[in-house]
């Protein structure tokens, strides 16, 4: 990845992260910059006695301080990047520290730098990043230890099933109740209904049918008024079949099945998904078409960022989406990548009949800036969305999903605007929040394109028209 | 079950609530409980209603034809262009600056960065291109919108739906070449222009002002804005087709004319100021009386040359600065050469006096006007901030080369006072009336500065070089 501006102002947490960094791009600041295997690293003179320690991954834009600042990343990382980018200050090229490696064992690597570094650090002594060093005990295996561990960990499974099954029980006759009452009640009231079951829901370790239902009233209000209590009926329905087929996983496939519980709130972990090796791995070179941010009722934002593949992979997924959660407190928003990156890694998916989220395997080729085209079908919105149909043929309670088109165009009915298929007449409302960004593209003809289809609303991420790139801001 | 069966029949209890509308025992599956039978209900109507396609509105709104023959900014300046006009701690010198060059170079910015920069757009809407005011417009109700189009292209058939700043220049333009002509042109659409355009259109009579506007100004007297009818008076006046200018009255009551020299005697004459008017005011004082006066009437009323008028009032400044502000009005940049050969302060003068527009002036006339006032400074070059910011907002150029000398040779940027070095005002305000054959130099006089704080100007610069010497175009 090369660090550029664009990159390191997307990463900043806020403006003033920025200027602070500025102030620090004086070398004289900096004892050590140095740089070897797509690494950078450094030493801050700050205002205490011992310097900080700064460490950039220059192929995912990684970052380590150990500076006690609450900001990721700090104007620290952020200066080093700058200088990095900038290219006017000299990095000596040394070979890795041990510090460096030590962080770069630690990462959730993706990178050949980092297994190597891992495999590296394994052999010997761990020297922390920190200049004090924290000695950690290690416990050596202990057979009967991990036996009595198994046990409990399926002790504490059947246990959360039986509650999952009574908690799915609640929610059938909370489902009842609202059926009774009428949707449109429903919709008056949907804020307190909704919260009432959720937690309910959460006390029956079922997370994600809580967070679905937490969800839901907000995503109601977004919609019109008229159009809500039906919304109201689309949501609880697919409520509805997720409890169905999670009680009936054993007669159900097992990709669905797997969907199943992961609707309901059981995760895989990342180490247990690319430990597993009948999940689906897809080797390729991805396009970065869309990063979505969200901030959520747990303190936590949520980024993810849409992948499309680029090269061919006959009968492989098309896209794919990372999801990353980040202390809303820590300020950032965006994840490693910018809109316009292209990457090579191999990607496992998550086990599902529609694989959507995954997680980056292996990472050949750190994120560039291209301005090349997306290399989009050549299939109008028309024929993508009867893929999406067919998706949601196979997964009922199929959420967001991209969807292609070429020669379309924007539209506008009053405040409304839509993306709007010629050939077939098929429009889609594009999201509220979008009318300002997007109404420039209603003055053009034809546009070729991707977005992200809710089953509501279209969010345009990526266009590609007369006047050049557009991109959802 | 059909779809059709289940809009009839079980979207009306889904919706009312299955205790007053129960579904049709028909409808669910024998073998299932009433209850379970309801949420299979529910599940199906709602997968049923999450394949139907979104509904296609009966028509779209047909957006406006925009003639826009600008070319668009060079993709690699957007980027920069952005981050600059969104910058939190960036003074307004930076925006004035690209606005300008946009204008001035016939560029505008790309279609996709408006909503981006949307309070640049708004502010300067004008000088951006049709795009940009298309854009600016938006929100407003189309009875209250115009035709988007080349201002370039303005002719007697379109003029009137430009913006009010390309008219007053287009009429400006015309009253040059054919002031009757540029009369009719205001005469045909007086009668729906509100107070501002009309003080506006009439400044323009300025210019090419003869006894063939004298019937039009006449019909004046009635018009609603105070404003418009002083005018419109003060033109009657010096046309001398009216009675005695009140405003003329209420100044010459203020001039004290007396004789001195042994042996040749000379007219002299100065202000008497009011006793309620401090010193600080006095400025202030002598722009609001001398406002509706002209060079002309004065001089008549004295029964001198606008020349023996100056050097009458050469031991007064406030009647200096009363001719100075008089020239200015006039664009008499003739007479205010002359006005400022004896009164060298007059730059802080007419600063302290609160002057605010160099009204219908050309922007050569203003760079002019900029030289005049700017030249005695030119061994003590003024370090008050508010001076030059003052300097660039009323002349709303850049700076003609010979000011900008001057700051540069003076190295007005060091020695300015200490706590104001290098700060974001002082290096913007100075990027942003660079013209482009100093901006070497002054990037050589930034660098002494702490980079942190010289970020901003050196990418305005940049910025300005790019729009300059790289234009592109779809």
């Amino acid at each position: 990845m090369s660090l550029t501006f664009e990159r390191i102002e997307a990463l900043a947490p806020d403006q003033a992260s920025l200027a602070a960094a500025r102030k620090l791009l004086k070398s004289s600041m900096w004892p050590t910059l140095a740089e070897g295997e797509g690494l950078v690293w450094g030493e801050c003179q700050g205002s205490g006695a011992t310097p900080y320690r700064v460490v950039i991954n220059e192929a995912d834009a990684g970052y380590k301080c150990t500076c006690p600042s609450r900001k990721f990343p700090c104007k620290h990382a952020l200066a080093l990047m700058w200088m990095r980018a900038d290219g006017s200050t000299a990095f000596a090229s040394v070979s890795v520290p041990d510090w460096v490696k030590d962080w770069l064992s630690r990462r959730r690597g993706t990178s050949n730098a980092a297994s190597k570094a891992e495999d590296e650090a394994k052999s010997k002594t761990k020297p922390s990043i920190r200049l004090t060093e924290i000695h950690e005990a290690r416990a050596d295996a202990d057979p009967k230890a991990e036996q009595r561990a198994a046990a409990a960990r399926e002790r504490n499974r059947l246990e959360r099933e039986a509650a999952v099954m009574a908690g799915l029980e609640d929610l059938d006759t909370w489902l009842s109740d609202q059926v009774q009452h009428g949707m449109a009640n429903f919709v008056a009231q949907t804020a307190q209904a909704c919260r009432t079951i959720a937690q309910r829901l959460v006390d029956a370790k079922a997370p994600g049918l809580a967070g679905r239902l937490d969800a839901l009233p907000t995503r109601l209000f977004t919609l019109p008024g008229p159009a809500r209590p039906s919304a109201a009926i689309r949501e609880l329905g697919q409520v509805h079949l997720i409890s169905q087929a999670y009680r009936r996983t054993s007669e159900l496939p097992a990709l669905i099945s797997a969907d199943a519980r992961q609707a309901v709130g059981w995760s895989v972990t990342r180490e247990a998904l690319l430990n597993d090796s009948d999940a689906l791995r897809v080797d390729a070179k991805w396009r970065v078409f869309a990063v979505l941010s969200e901030a959520q009722p747990d303190r936590l934002r949520r980024v993810e960022t849409w992948l499309w593949r680029q090269s061919v992979a006959d009968g492989m997924p098309q896209y794919a989406v990372l999801i990353d959660f980040v202390p809303i407190s820590t300020g950032a928003a965006v994840g490693g990548y910018l809109v316009g990156d292209q990457i090579e890694a191999e990607l496992t998916f998550y086990c599902s009949t529609i694989p959507l989220r995954a997680q980056i395997s292996t990472l050949k080729r750190g994120a560039e800036q291209t301005s090349d085209p997306l290399t989009l079908p050549d299939e109008g919105l028309s024929t993508s969305y009867a893929k999406y149909e067919h998706a949601l043929a196979q997964l009922p309670w199929l959420g967001t999903i991209p969807l292609t088109f070429r020669a379309a165009s924007v539209r506008r009915h009053g405040e409304q605007f839509y993306l709007y298929d010629d050939e077939s007449g098929l429009s889609l409302p594009m999201h509220t929040s979008q009318a300002n960004h997007a109404s420039p593209l209603a003055s053009l003809d034809r546009i070729d394109g991707i977005g992200l289809w809710n089953g509501y609303e279209f969010t345009l991420a990526w266009a590609q028209t007369q006047l050049g790139r557009w991109m959802r801001s | 079950m059909n779809l059709t069966t289940l809009h009839a029949k079980v979207l009306p209890s889904l919706l009312g609530g299955t205790s007053r509308h129960p579904i049709p025992g028909e409808v669910i599956h024998p073998s299932s409980s009433s209850s379970d039978g309801t949420l299979e209900m529910l599940s199906l109507m709602g997968q049923a209603l999450r394949f139907e396609r979104p509904a296609t509105p009966e028509s779209f709104i047909v957006e406006p034809e925009i003639k826009d023959e600008r070319k668009i900014i060079a993709d690699r300046l957007r980027r920069p262009l952005i981050r600059l006009l969104t910058s939190k701690n960036a003074t307004e010198h930076p925006a004035r600056a690209l606005a300008r060059a946009f204008d001035r170079l016939r560029l505008r910015p790309h279609p996709f960065d408006l909503p981006l920069i949307d309070a640049f757009v708004r502010s300067n809407a004008e000088k951006l291109g049709p795009t940009a005011q298309h854009w600016a417009d938006r929100q407003k109700p189309e009875a209250e919108t115009q035709s988007y189009f080349d201002p370039e292209l303005l002719d007697e058939s379109n003029w009137m739906q430009a913006a009010l700043s390309r008219r007053v220049a287009y009429l400006e333009e015309r009253r040059r070449d054919d002031a009757n002509a540029a009369r009719a042109l205001v005469e045909s659409t007086w009668a729906q222009e509100e107070a501002d355009a009309r003080f506006r259109l009439l400044q323009v009579f300025q210019t090419g002002l003869s006894m063939s506007d004298q019937s039009f100004l006449s019909t004046l007297d009635k018009d609603r804005a105070p404003r418009v009818r002083a005018l419109a008076a003060r033109f009657l006046a010096r046309l001398g087709a009216s009675s005695e200018n009140p405003a003329l009255a209420a100044c010459l009551e203020r001039i004290k004319q007396s004789q001195s020299g042994l042996l040749r005697k000379r007219t002299t004459l100065q202000i008497e100021l009011p006793a309620n008017v401090k010193d600080q005011a006095a400025s202030r004082w002598i722009l609001q009386t001398f406002a509706d006066v002209s060079l002309g009437e004065l001089a008549g009323a004295f029964k001198v040359t606008e020349k023996e008028l100056i050097d009458a009032a050469a031991k007064s400044d406030p009647l200096l600065l009363a001719l100075a502000l008089i020239a200015t009005n006039e664009h008499r940049l003739d007479v205010l050469e002359l006005v400022v050969a004896k009164l060298p302060n007059a730059w802080e003068l007419m600063f302290e006096a609160g002057l605010d527009t160099l009204g219908t002036m050309t922007g050569s006339e203003r760079q002019r006007w900029e030289e005049i006032v700017v030249h005695p400074y030119r061994k003590d070059v003024p370090t008050t901030y508010s001076l030059w910011d003052w300097l660039h907002r009323i002349t709303d150029t850049e700076a003609p080369a010979s000011a900008m000398e001057i700051a540069l040779h003076a190295k007005l940027l060091t020695k300015v006072p200490e706590n104001e070095r290098g700060s974001g005002p002082w290096v913007e305000m100075m990027a942003a009336i660079c013209p482009a054959s100093q901006r070497q130099e002054l990037r050589e006089q930034l660098n002494q500065f702490d980079q942190s704080q010289s970020v901003t100007p050196f990418a305005l610069l940049d910025i300005l070089d790019g729009m300059e010497n790289d234009r592109t175009h779809v």
